[in-house]
């Protein structure tokens, strides 16, 4: 029986019969995951058919927490989305913080599980005692924030949280999101669209249940080393004020900020719209997710345009890797896409993509019903932006994504989509930052970093590095030595931090969990026992169901690789002058560290 | 009192987190006597808590079951209580609430808000002028016929408007 920590109780909801039922959470089932992340993975593991359409009733849209989501651990705030991806055809899920999980936390529900496709468009509003079914017609074309207000306004309740899709999802974009605490977005492998398919406009859920620790004084003594170190860590006034956004100059500094679409990887304006800029000029306030005393989120206003964020991927997609040096334009974007429900890589590759084939012959205009454009041209990009969202004229060819649009062009194009298994790649290149390369290669949802976020090998630890990874080279961000036994690591800490929950840029990023942290943590949160050595264990089975349910998708080992620019076209100035990445060593050196097959 | 400034709320909820955890071992906003709540609507988050307002509108208990303590705070005689909602209804800003049976409101922690200590950017702070008792007269009729969730959005909503005007301003 669980008691603690978890709410102990699956929520499973069928849209087509407007019919839910709650199960109980079997300890047995939820030990080896723990929650969160791994336990979608593996609730789409035992009942997903493979096969089935991303976007038919048959697909199933998990949103789940962790044993301590919303608990006294700082930054406890994530959840996770997990169904199969319409942009990748693979695993796909993505995680957002804010208030939403916390909330969730309060119905009771670890899980809530949501088949099937409802006959209008509708909400679902999540409380103890189960579902409420609204229909909502007069929601559609509705943005993000006028639905969650509209919610609140309608059940007369405002500590109400709500993970709501904009128009875009509602138009099936296949890299649409979903968005709750206003701008905290699950942007990545189109669970927005996988939403919207199923006619579902917004999951609000709303908690009366009281969340208890197994050992309140042990768990508050560990929550206090936390905090501490958080507190005390070396970056903590930098990511204060900057949050993410610091990246622009660190990642310019050794040169790797994605720049004219991974043509270039220094950015000769980066002054213009850096993380410094923004936060001097545009920043009006620090905002946090629940119980984060970092608070590295900010809230901007500029002309007609406000929102939280943006976070660096979204400033760089909208800057630097589409050749465009206006700040103001990508805080718009951000805004319009946090409003609107789209994911910011996803939509900058796109046009990106579309760029650089025209710079360079292999697109004509006419190819893209009289589109044209080139780097950095704002009024241009605005627009297509919009087209997409809407689906209107070309834009309904670019919303299936940049890789299944290149599938009409030659083959020298479709080489120039930056993307891993159909997931757009993230801003950083890989070409200085080869274990981060390696994750964008094997991460199971496609091109991403959060898989592993290996930051340590920009730490410059070589003495650690050799005790921690054998080989000084793990801390060299350079050398492909080493990378996987480090990207091994992280990918366990990643995946215990996403299913614990907390903010993986805290957990990971800032060095916070491990092992045995987290396994003391989890004793006293749950009463149920985790060494240190099962953490391990549970965490690597972890990482081999997300293979063998790839496997079923039909991914093979000569999917996990780079594109071919990382491979073979070296960086021409900066820090990473001259360096390529020789992916195939380090995706067979970790395949070895995992015994698996090819 | 708890005094706050909204203008360093940055929607956290530590506060809220921090009193019911103090305060009952667990967590859950109903139980908590501080309410944060976050606006997307206009980008302000804040929190509600008792203001020990001048005009004492929850004074009005029929059972005589509210009393003010010697920090000025409300106390509330849970074994005098009848559930009525008299009080909550009075309170102009929803700083009172009934949840499980129970009536919930700040009590300054008997002089040690946890609230403060849990707060890292100082939105929340402990006002030490005992004569200090702000009026919450302007909003009295406004939300009359509203539950506790709403008059917080009101109020909150009220003092975010002011604050948002100063936002360009600080910036330059």
């Amino acid at each position: 029986m669980l008691k603690y920590g978890y709410g102990g109780r699956v929520l499973r909801i069928d849209l087509t019969e407007r019919r839910f039922r709650i199960e109980p959470l079997d300890s047995s089932w939820i030990r080896p995951v723990i929650g969160g992340r791994a336990a979608n993975t593996k609730r789409l593991f035992e009942e997903l058919n493979p096969d089935c359409d991303p976007l038919g009733p048959d697909n199933i849209l998990i949103f789940g927490i962790g044993p301590l989501t919303g608990s006294l651990l700082p930054a406890s705030a994530y959840y996770t989305i997990t169904a199969k991806s319409p942009l990748t055809g693979i695993l796909g899920d993505s995680a957002a913080g804010g208030q939403f999980g916390a909330e969730m936390k309060l119905t009771g529900f670890d899980q809530i599980i949501i088949t099937g496709k409802a006959d209008n468009l509708l909400y679902l509003l999540v409380t103890e005692s189960g579902v409420e079914f609204v229909d909502c017609p007069e929601y559609r074309g509705k943005t993000i924030i006028e639905t969650t207000t509209a919610i609140r306004k309608e059940k007369k309740d405002h500590a109400i949280q709500v993970a709501a899709i904009g128009p875009a999802g509602e138009n099936l974009v296949l890299f649409s999101s979903i968005v709750s605490s206003g701008n905290r977005v699950n942007g990545r492998a189109g669970m927005g669209a996988v939403m919207g398919s199923k006619n579902l406009k917004a999951l609000a859920v709303r908690g009366t249940l009281s969340l208890g620790v197994a050992d309140p004084l042990a768990f508050l003594s560990e929550v206090k080393k936390i905090e501490k170190a958080i507190l005390g860590h070396n970056e903590y006034q930098k990511r204060y004020k900057m949050g993410t956004t610091m990246l622009m100059k660190d990642l310019n500094n050794i040169g790797i900020l994605p720049t004219k679409h991974f043509q270039e990887g220094v950015c000769k304006y980066v002054d213009e719209i850096s993380g410094q800029k923004l936060a001097k000029s545009y920043k009006v306030k620090n905002k946090a997710c629940f119980n984060c005393h970092l608070a590295c989120s900010r809230y901007y206003m500029v002309d007609d345009h406000e929102a939280e964020g943006p976070e660096f991927e979204t400033l760089c997609s909208f800057t630097s890797r589409l050749g465009s040096r206006d700040l103001p334009f990508a805080l718009e974007m951000n805004a319009y896409l946090n409003k609107m429900g789209m994911d910011s890589i996803s939509t900058s590759e796109v046009i990106g993509w579309i760029i650089e084939c025209q710079e360079k012959g292999l697109i004509h205009p006419d190819d893209l019903d009289g589109l044209s454009i080139t780097w950095g041209e704002t009024d241009k990009i605005r627009e297509v932006v919009d087209m997409i969202t809407w689906r209107r004229g070309i834009g309904d060819k670019l919303a299936n994504g940049a890789k299944k649009l290149s599938e009409g062009f030659s083959e020298e194009a479709r080489k120039l989509v930056m993307h891993v298994k159909g997931l757009d790649m993230i801003c950083g290149d890989p070409r200085g930052i080869k274990a981060y390369g390696l994750t964008y290669a094997i991460a199971s949802r496609g091109s991403d970093h959060l898989r592993a976020e290996p930051y340590f090998e920009l730490t410059n630890k070589k003495e650690e590095a050799k005790k921690r990874f054998g080989t000084e080279k793990a801390a060299d961000r350079l050398a492909e030595e080493g990378k996987a036994a480090l990207v091994a690591y992280s990918e366990k800490i990643a995946l215990l931090t996403d299913s614990l929950t907390m903010c993986k840029n805290i957990g990971l990023c800032m060095d916070i969990l491990n092992f045995e942290n987290t396994s003391a943590l989890l004793k006293a949160g749950t009463g149920i026992d985790y060494s240190p050595e099962y953490l391990k264990k549970i965490m690597g089975d972890g990482i081999d169901r997300d293979f063998k349910l790839n496997r079923r998708f039909g991914t093979k080992k000569e999917d996990d690789t780079l594109p071919e620019r990382f491979q073979k076209e070296p960086l021409s100035e900066g820090p990473t002058k001259g360096s390529t990445v020789d992916i195939k060593r380090m995706v067979d050196e970790y395949y070895r560290i995992h015994k698996w097959e090819g | 009192m708890i005094r706050v400034d909204i203008s360093k709320c940055t929607g956290c909820k530590r506060c809220e987190t921090a009193c019911s955890f103090f305060r009952s071992g667990r967590i859950n906003n109903h139980i908590s006597r501080i309410k944060a709540i976050n606006l997307y609507d206009i980008g302000i988050d804040g929190v509600v808590v008792c203001n020990q307002c001048k005009e004492r509108y929850c004074d009005c208990c029929p059972k005589n079951a509210i009393t003010i303590g010697s920090l000025g705070q409300v106390v509330i005689s849970q074994t005098l209580c009848t559930l009525c909602g008299v009080c909550e209804k009075a309170c102009p800003i929803g700083a009172i609430e009934i949840f499980n049976d129970f009536v919930y409101v700040c009590d300054l922690c008997g002089g040690r808000p946890r609230c403060i200590e849990a707060c890292k950017e100082g939105a929340i702070t402990h006002e030490v002028d005992e004569a200090y008792h702000p009026s919450l007269a302007a909003f009295k009729k406004d939300t009359k016929k509203m539950n506790p969730s709403q008059k917080q959005y009101f109020y909150l909503k009220k003092l975010g408007l002011e604050e948002r005007k100063k936002w360009r301003k600080n910036r330059a």
